[in-house]
């Protein structure tokens, strides 16, 4: 009994064991470029850490990352590749923004809710394209997805560009054009910061911070897929459909019907993923709302080894590594491009050490067998 | 004269397990020694071992008197050791001759030299009077020619020791007799033949000697003129086994399956199940025997919904159930235990508990409101797994670390508790040792006792003999003849195997 918490340990300890090890690679390429590797992740820390409003911005950072590893992940678990979180956040987020500036005058208690539901609403349609063509027709869900992904760029493009520009924009006298933006949402629809909860407890986060209700919401978000799968009818069936399909179909579950809810959740998730950024921070939608989430995402997904709570911390990692590619860039001139190093290092040696874990942990859990059934068989017969 | 193979306290361990503990075996030249063993008694280690492909940790070989070390299998092969295995290793679009020739052409400069090839190649067929069309392609060729292929291939590499892991385990009663003439044959011009199995019946009929081993250990060597087939299970096992099941007489209940003209179609519109009619009722065991492919596994996947049907109908208790979701047709109470374990009854990686609920998860008694009731799911796979006597750690362990026997406990556990009303056995001894197959034969007698009606697909005769009431054999999608059990030979049987009045080992 022993060893199963030992297996246990070991599987919390893979994660941890690949963060070091990649840190020890990326040291190597720090040393390239003539710094310190210590002093290096000495400032990264020491920036993202002892202060505040870093922390908080670490948070800030994780939100949106903590929806789209979800969101993913669930795609994973069913044994399907949702590389479209991506634009399916995209389309969630215009969404959103478009019930948040065209519609007026609900009180916030109403209209906040109703636009985080368009937002997943958005996410949710982009998804069923993809999901219909796999179940229907046979498509690989990985070219659809990453062709939809193109297709959001460009609709989103147009949208704003053309359908919803902000046709009201004041323009400094015969200066310039309008900026291709949507008119700006209601106050009502906007996602309160938690700089006045925190303020309960002495916490006092400067204006230039940006962490909001969302990232509580995300935790729970977490929770609850979490609850789903691992005690949920549905969430065994999703389970049981991803790791063998053919099971699942022999012991009457439908795997297409799985497929379908499943991606739909996970397009659901995905809807929520530019929420943050845009009912905190912008207060609009432009050509520059943030890019790459859904790409971040399976990044998250993989190094929290599709593990719901797991992605929080994962979230929260990318969080502190992008809060620390700032500290390093300001404060010793080391290129951002350290960091994106840093995290694909981190997630080969991730796939890398996971992958020696499992075949360790399956030896310990073989080996411990052979023992129950030799002791057994060595007993006197009867 | 210089024994052929003598292995001398030869021990291998595996992380966790000792597989060959310090084993003795001498092998005369020219004679045909068998080596038995349950599963994981670890044969096919000391074969491995024979073959270079695995090192020993300790012990000594000797190969014709001298004392080699068998580093590799090309190694092996200089020593003359040739390994015949159980999966034919054969490329499917090349001819016969092509197959034999194949990693040890002769050449003519550069070239392959076809035509010294195909000559010493035939002088081989008639040295040993092995009937083989060299020009044919291996794909249309029989099981049968399939594994002369195979062992022609050795002797063209100029094998005089010739390991058979399992031969017969794929072939027809009358393959085997073809098989076993040309052993003898073999044995005639002096090879010495090292013969693997776990059918008494076919050692006690072939061997000059058999070296019985029992958990990575010799248990003795014997004449089989000596010794009975239950002296050798025992030894085998370890403790007495019964051979003969108790079947005791049952009054057969109403028809609870009814197959009806079924035809089943690939997906390039051939039929692979063509027009099969059945009746079973309650208290019935249903075999159908059958050489692999001839449509018996599409017929087990179109009762319980795998596969459509394309004609035909099928009733299980009374209802039609053509064309419902397989959740209605287990709903109704039937039960299947597929031919695949791993790739159809279990979800590998999930724990023990979570495979014994696979299928039933959305039954009141595993649910608390929406939500699963993980207790009630625990205890009742406790309750399961004591019933059934599976060796596990803990629940909570992936399913993937039981051994093949426990695992089949695990679905029989599933599949059987829930008082199913026709159960679909296909294959369910496959791969599983004397004790475990005894084991899943008892449970299905039980059931058969309590009124349910059982088709049992199998490839093993002997199974089907033993267990049945009535068997019917499948050869090319139709039931091709339906005996009782204690009116034929498996001989009989094996004749509408191959498809009737086909000659003995050349069926096609």
């Amino acid at each position: 009994m022993k060893k199963r918490y030992y297996i246990v340990l070991l599987r919390v300890l893979a994660p941890v064991l690949a963060i070091v090890l990649s840190a020890l690679m990326s040291s190597i390429v720090i040393l390239a470029i003539g710094k310190s590797p210590l002093q290096v992740f000495y400032t990264m820390f020491k920036f993202s850490l002892s202060r505040l409003d870093s922390v908080a911005i670490m948070l800030y950072n994780a939100t949106p990352l903590i929806f789209s590893g979800l969101a993913v992940s669930i795609g994973f678990r069913m044994g399907l590749f949702n590389i479209g979180v991506e634009g399916q956040y995209l389309i969630g987020a215009f969404l959103a923004a478009l019930a948040g500036f065209s519609i007026k005058g609900l009180p916030a208690v109403i209209h906040l809710p109703l636009v985080i539901l368009c937002g997943a609403l958005g996410g949710m349609m982009w998804s069923f394209i993809p999901i219909f063509l796999k179940v229907k027709r046979g498509v690989h869900e990985v070219i659809s997805t990453i062709m939809l992904n193109y297709i959001s760029y460009s609709l989103i493009h147009y949208l704003i560009a053309d359908v919803f520009i902000d046709k009201s924009q004041k323009l400094i006298q015969g200066l310039g054009s309008i900026l291709s933006r949507t008119p700006k949402l209601s106050p009502s629809a906007m996602m309160p910061k938690l700089h006045g909860f925190l303020g309960l407890f002495g916490l006092q986060l400067p204006r230039h911070v940006y962490l909001n209700w969302f990232f509580p919401l995300g935790i729970l978000t977490a929770a609850l897929v979490y609850y789903l799968l691992m005690y949920t009818p549905f969430g065994f069936e999703l389970r049981a459909v991803g790791q063998n399909r053919e099971a699942a179909r022999t012991v009457g579950i439908e795997p297409e019907r799985v497929y379908v809810i499943g991606f739909l959740l996970s397009g659901a998730l995905a809807g929520l993923v530019g929420l943050s950024d845009l009912l905190s921070y912008f207060g609009y939608m432009d050509m520059d709302f943030p890019r790459n989430y859904g790409f971040d995402g399976i990044a998250v997904a993989l190094i929290a080894q599709n593990h719901p709570l797991g992605i929080i911390f994962s979230a929260i990692l990318f969080g502190f590594l992008k809060r620390g590619a700032e500290g390093i860039q300001t404060l010793m001139g080391v290129p951002r491009e350290m960091v994106s190093i840093l995290q694909a290092l981190m997630i080969m040696s991730i796939v890398v050490i996971a992958k020696l874990m499992n075949d360790y942990i399956k030896r310990l859990e073989k080996k411990e067998e052979m023992m129950v059934c030799s002791s057994e068989n060595s007993s006197p017969p009867a | 004269m210089d024994k052929a193979v003598v292995l001398r306290g030869i021990t291998k361990r595996f992380p966790g397990i000792v597989a060959n503990d310090r084993i003795d075996l001498e092998v005369e030249k020219g004679e045909i020694h068998a080596i038995v063993g349950e599963n994981g008694a670890g044969k096919s280690t000391l074969m491995k071992i024979l073959a270079g492909i695995y090192q020993p940790d300790e012990g000594e070989i000797y190969i014709f008197g001298k004392k080699e070390k068998i580093t590799s299998p090309g190694r092996a092969i200089e020593l003359k050791i040739g390994m015949v295995h159980q999966h034919f290793m054969l490329v499917d679009r090349f001819t016969v001759l092509e197959n034999i020739i194949l990693g040890a052409e002769k050449r003519l400069g550069i070239a392959l030299d076809e035509k010294k090839c195909r000559k010493a190649v035939e002088e081989l067929l008639s040295l040993y009077n092995f009937s083989l069309n060299l020009d044919a392609r291996v794909e249309e060729i029989s099981v049968g020619q399939a594994q002369r292929v195979e062992i022609l291939k050795v002797l063209y590499r100029g094998a005089d020791i010739l390991v058979l892991d399992e031969p017969t385990a794929v072939l027809a009663p009358q393959e085997v007799k073809e098989l076993f003439n040309n052993l003898r044959r073999l044995k005639g011009e002096g090879k010495t033949i090292i013969f693997i199995s776990h059918k008494l019946d076919e050692v006690l009929e072939i061997a000059d000697r058999i070296t019985v081993l029992r958990r990575g250990r010799v248990e003795g060597t014997v004449l089989p003129s000596r010794v009975t087939k239950e002296d050798l299970a025992r030894m085998m096992v370890g403790k007495p086994v019964m051979m003969k099941l108790d079947k005791e007489p049952v009054n057969a209940g109403d028809v609870l399956l009814s197959i009806e003209d079924l035809v089943v179609k690939e997906s390039s519109g051939k039929p692979i199940v063509n027009g099969v009619s059945l009746k079973i009722r309650g208290g019935e065991i249903y075999g159908i025997a059958g050489i692999e492919g001839n449509g018996q596994k599409e017929l087990a996947e179109a009762i319980i919904g795998l596969r459509e049907a394309s004609s035909g109908r099928i009733t299980a208790c009374g209802r039609d159930i053509t064309g419902l979701s397989i959740k209605e047709i287990r709903d109704l109470g039937v039960a299947f235990i597929p031919e695949d374990r791993h790739r159809q009854g279990l979800v590998l990686p999930m724990k023990v508990w979570e495979n014994m609920m696979l299928g039933y998860h959305t039954k009141k008694e595993f649910l608390k409101g929406k939500s699963l009731n993980l207790k009630a799911i625990r205890r009742f796979t406790k309750n399961k797994v004591e019933e059934y006597g599976v060796r596990l750690s803990s629940i909570e362990q992936p399913i993937e670390g039981l051994s093949g026997g426990n695992q089949q406990k695990v679905i029989l556990g599933r599949e059987l508790s829930r008082e199913p009303k026709v159960i679909v056995a296909s294959q369910p001894t496959r791969g599983l040792d004397v004790g475990a197959a005894e084991f899943v034969h008892r449970e299905l007698l039980k059931m058969r006792k309590k009124g349910r009606a059982i088709l049992l697909i199998s490839a093993d005769l002997e199974e089907v003999l033993s267990i049945a009431d009535r068997v019917g054999v499948m050869y090319n999608g139709k039931i091709t003849a339906e005996f009782r059990p204690e009116e034929v030979t498996p001989e009989d049987i094996g004749v509408y195997m191959l498809g009737g009045d086909v000659k003995a080992g050349e069926g096609k």
